[in-house]
């Protein structure tokens, strides 16, 4: 672990956009990624399939653009957004609202297993030091962080009251470029993004593509593949196969098949509760 | 000098009377010896009984006194061998009596029969558990007669023994003695098969699920329903009573005989005359589920032998409770160690559970939004361990269902379905034929190579599988065993693509 200050040469130079730059800054993991080009994925700890789905895949296609993909560890889309990052081959930085020994130390479940991976692909930062506890404040301020860190800034589930929203503040501050997800009316955990984009505070994220080309990149061409009515039926949510049969009208025994075959290559997942989930 | 004293012609100087002891559902012929000598007057019973059997001389002494006979004022010595084992319960008193009675020449004939219950101070007989395991091992032993209490004889009868119920020590006495001679109890009938309260035509939608039970009936596998509240999870797994096979006589007995050893038998009708279901609670200790005690009592998977054991609410049972699970399910018997007592019971259930999905229970609900956060789901679903869900084969998702799929009609009955299941058994049965065992759960790793094999399409399927889900060889085999059932359910000899790929879906990876 190492710690710069504004003054050093390797100091992220995204962070001195901030009234207070983080003095020093903390990092576990490779320092210079920090400098390469970033997006941040935030947004809700309590997700949505829909939500999950789509953190995953944008942070797919920035990986795929050679863009780091910058979160806050949280649970949700966050780790989402980290994962996604991660499992197509990209660099990712988390950045802690506490000292990255003392969140290492005490974090649990999946989660835990992310952190060397993060690790090793990207960086742990925090601009506390190392066994710093978290207070209510210290997320706050880390949320102007990640919006400092990354070039665009994009929620992708938020709720009326999210920290995201913060994130978003940021980011608007900052000059950022700022875009939110589109969710189903009603759904809680969308209030905060389509509020943003009905405010025109935000544009309304409709593809990965937007997102990179105001980046001046383009999305590598997407690997072209026959839509397949199974997977467009688990677009919007995980659906249990007694769902998907009735939207796709196919036998049972030709569902399990192309189902199985679906989950071979990868393309779907079967969750805990015995549903099936779009992976892609 | 001694002053010799003339035995009385009748009395022997050790007297032998039958007895059976019973640890689990293991048994042992006992024999029941009474010595009756010269010297201060005292009453011992050696041969390791435990305190309800040295207890059963307080009892003998009043019975045989309130009873009209004398009790003798000499030095008695009852001895039960083999004498190497301890002897529990309450059901020697009745051997003990006679032995005394017959040592003292009170009564001239030997009791050629098993002789079980236990005295009340008047002489009163009363019942004991566990008979129905005990006569079995006396009929084995070439003893085809029973003394029993009248509650008891019954369950006596029901194994084709002579069984005679006595309400008295008095009754006893006079039937062997040829004074008063009784006739043995009628063969009592099975008891009759119930309607089931739930009936698959009952249930709307839920395709899969129905399927799901389908497969674990037919084939024995356990399956684990998990959907919202409301969905139906516990009404579907309850229908699987009325989906089960009928049971034949020996796996009958056994499962009668288990109960016979709880206590929980019905007096009239001992036999069970359909395979069980339970049902314990969340809050099961792992006594009440696996058995356990002193002396060792079966527990709920012993109770469901034969039949199902339905755990709703799998994720609110404390984890260390469903870890014992673990022997059950893939020994099919529990062996239960006490200091000094060690007790088997067979324990092969097909095992259904239900739980919610994550805490607040509504995740994938379309009618009402999750409030968990991500980690306390995962840490809802940790609480079953791996090993535990590895042995699950079938987890199916119970959905809310559309209120289309309500009114829906055709729905099939559970007669129809049970008739699936039964030719299904009936293919089962004949390939294991002389194994003991009945169904695909339960064949071994060789029977799996030998019976299920693959059509040349689905070979590529299961290769597939095999690499691309990192399915462990257990694993594998545990889903060939479903495709096998699969293949069964429409009698097909080989395992096609569409059985193995439904048994893949049914298998739902951790």
């Amino acid at each position: 672990m190492i710690s710069v200050t504004p003054s050093d040469p390797d100091y992220p130079s995204r962070l001195r956009d901030l009234t207070h730059p983080p003095d020093p800054l903390w990092i576990d993991g490779d320092a210079r990624v920090l400098a390469t080009r970033s997006v941040a994925i935030v947004g809700t700890r309590r997700m949505t399939g829909y939500g999950e789905r789509v953190a995953r895949e944008i942070a797919g296609a920035c990986a795929a653009a050679n863009v780091m993909v910058v979160s806050g560890f949280a649970q949700g889309i966050d780790s989402a957004a980290h994962r996604g990052a991660l499992d197509a081959g990209g660099q990712t930085v988390a950045v802690l609202g506490e000292g990255i020994s003392l969140f290492t130390g005490t974090v649990r479940g999946r989660r835990r297993l992310l952190v060397p991976r993060v690790r090793a692909h990207g960086a742990l930062v925090s601009e506390y030091a190392p066994t710093f506890s978290a207070r209510s404040w210290t997320f706050a301020k880390r949320n102007a962080t990640i919006a400092a860190l990354a070039e665009a800034v994009v929620v992708v589930e938020a709720g009326e009251r999210s920290g995201a929203l913060i994130t978003a503040d940021d980011a608007g501050r900052l000059g950022r470029s700022l875009f939110a997800v589109p969710g189903p009316l009603g759904s809680v955990a969308s209030v905060g993004t389509n509020a943003l984009i009905a405010r025109g505070a935000a544009r309304a994220l409709v593809s990965a593509d937007a997102l990179l080309d105001t980046l001046g990149l383009r999305a590598p061409p997407a690997i072209s593949a026959p839509t397949d009515p199974i997977l467009e039926a688990l677009a919007a949510s995980a659906l249990d196969a007694d769902a998907i049969r009735r939207r796709v009208r196919i036998t049972e025994d030709e569902l399990a098949d192309r189902l199985m075959r679906l989950a071979l290559a990868g393309r779907v997942i079967q969750t805990p509760d015995g549903r099936y989930r779009r992976c892609s | 000098m001694p002053i010799a004293v003339a035995p009385r012609e009748t009395a022997r100087s050790v007297a032998r009377v039958a007895a059976c002891a019973l640890w689990g559902l293991e048994s042992a012929m006992v024999t029941v010896e009474a010595d009756v000598a010269n010297g201060l007057p005292s009453f011992t019973v050696v041969g390791m009984p435990d305190a309800a059997v040295s207890e059963a001389r307080e009892r003998v002494r009043a019975a045989i006194r309130n009873s009209g006979f004398e009790f003798p004022l000499r030095r008695v010595v009852v001895n039960l061998a083999p004498a190497e084992r301890r002897k529990e319960g309450t059901g020697f008193d009745l051997a003990i009596a006679l032995g005394v009675l017959r040592a003292t020449g009170q009564l001239t004939r030997d009791a050629d029969a098993l002789c079980l219950a236990e005295l009340a101070l008047d002489g009163t007989l009363r019942p004991v558990r566990g008979v129905m395991a005990r006569v079995r091992r006396a009929i084995l032993a070439g003893v085809s007669a029973a003394f029993v209490a009248p509650e008891n004889a019954a369950e006596a009868a029901a194994l084709g023994a002579d069984a005679f119920g006595f309400t008295s020590l008095r009754e006893v006495v006079e039937h062997v003695e040829g004074r008063a001679r009784q006739a043995p109890s009628p063969m009592p009938r099975p008891a009759e098969r119930k309607d089931h309260p739930v009936d698959l035509a009952d249930i709307a939608g839920h395709e899969t699920p129905k399927r799901a039970l389908e497969v674990a009936a037919a084939g024995g596998h356990s399956l684990l329903f998990v959907g919202p509240p409301g969905t139906g999870k516990t009404l579907l797994a309850r229908a699987i009573a009325s989906l089960l096979p009928g049971f034949d006589p020996d796996e009958a007995i056994v499962a009668s005989a288990v109960h016979s050893v709880a206590g929980l038998i019905d007096p009239e009708r001992p036999l069970l005359g359909a395979r069980p279901f339970r049902a314990p609670h969340h809050t099961a200790s792992h006594l009440a589920l696996v058995g356990g005690g002193s002396p060792p009592r079966p527990g709920e998977v012993s109770l469901a032998h034969g039949g199902a054991l339905f755990l709703d609410e799998l994720a609110e049972f404390s984890p260390s409770v469903l870890d014992t699970l673990r022997e059950p399910l893939e020994e099919g018997a529990v062996t239960i160690s006490r200091a000094g007592a060690t007790a088997t019971y067979p324990a092969r259930f097909t095992l259904v559970a239900a739980m919610n999905p994550c805490p607040c229970g509504h995740a994938g609900d379309p009618a009402e939004q999750c409030t968990c956060l991500p980690d306390a789901v995962d840490r809802y679903h940790a609480r079953l361990s791996g090993p535990l869900l590895d042995r699950i084969d079938l987890r199916v998702h119970v959905p809310r269902i559309a209120y289309e799929e309500l009114r829906e009609d055709g729905r099939e009955p559970s007669r129809t379905v049970r008739e699936r299941v039964i030719a299904a058994r009936e293919r089962m049965t004949a390939r294991l034929a002389g194994t003991g065992r009945t169904c695909n759960a339960e064949l071994s790793v060789s029977e799996v190579r030998r019976h299920c094999r693959l059509a040349r399409e689905a070979e590529t399927l299961a290769a597939e599988a095999m690499r691309g889900r990192r399915l462990s060889a257990r694993g594998f085999h545990r889903v060939l065993r479903v495709a096998r059932t699969i293949a069964d359910l429409a009698a097909s000899d080989e395992i096609r693509t569409a059985d193995l790929a439904f048994a893949l879906m049914l298998r739902a990876q951790a």
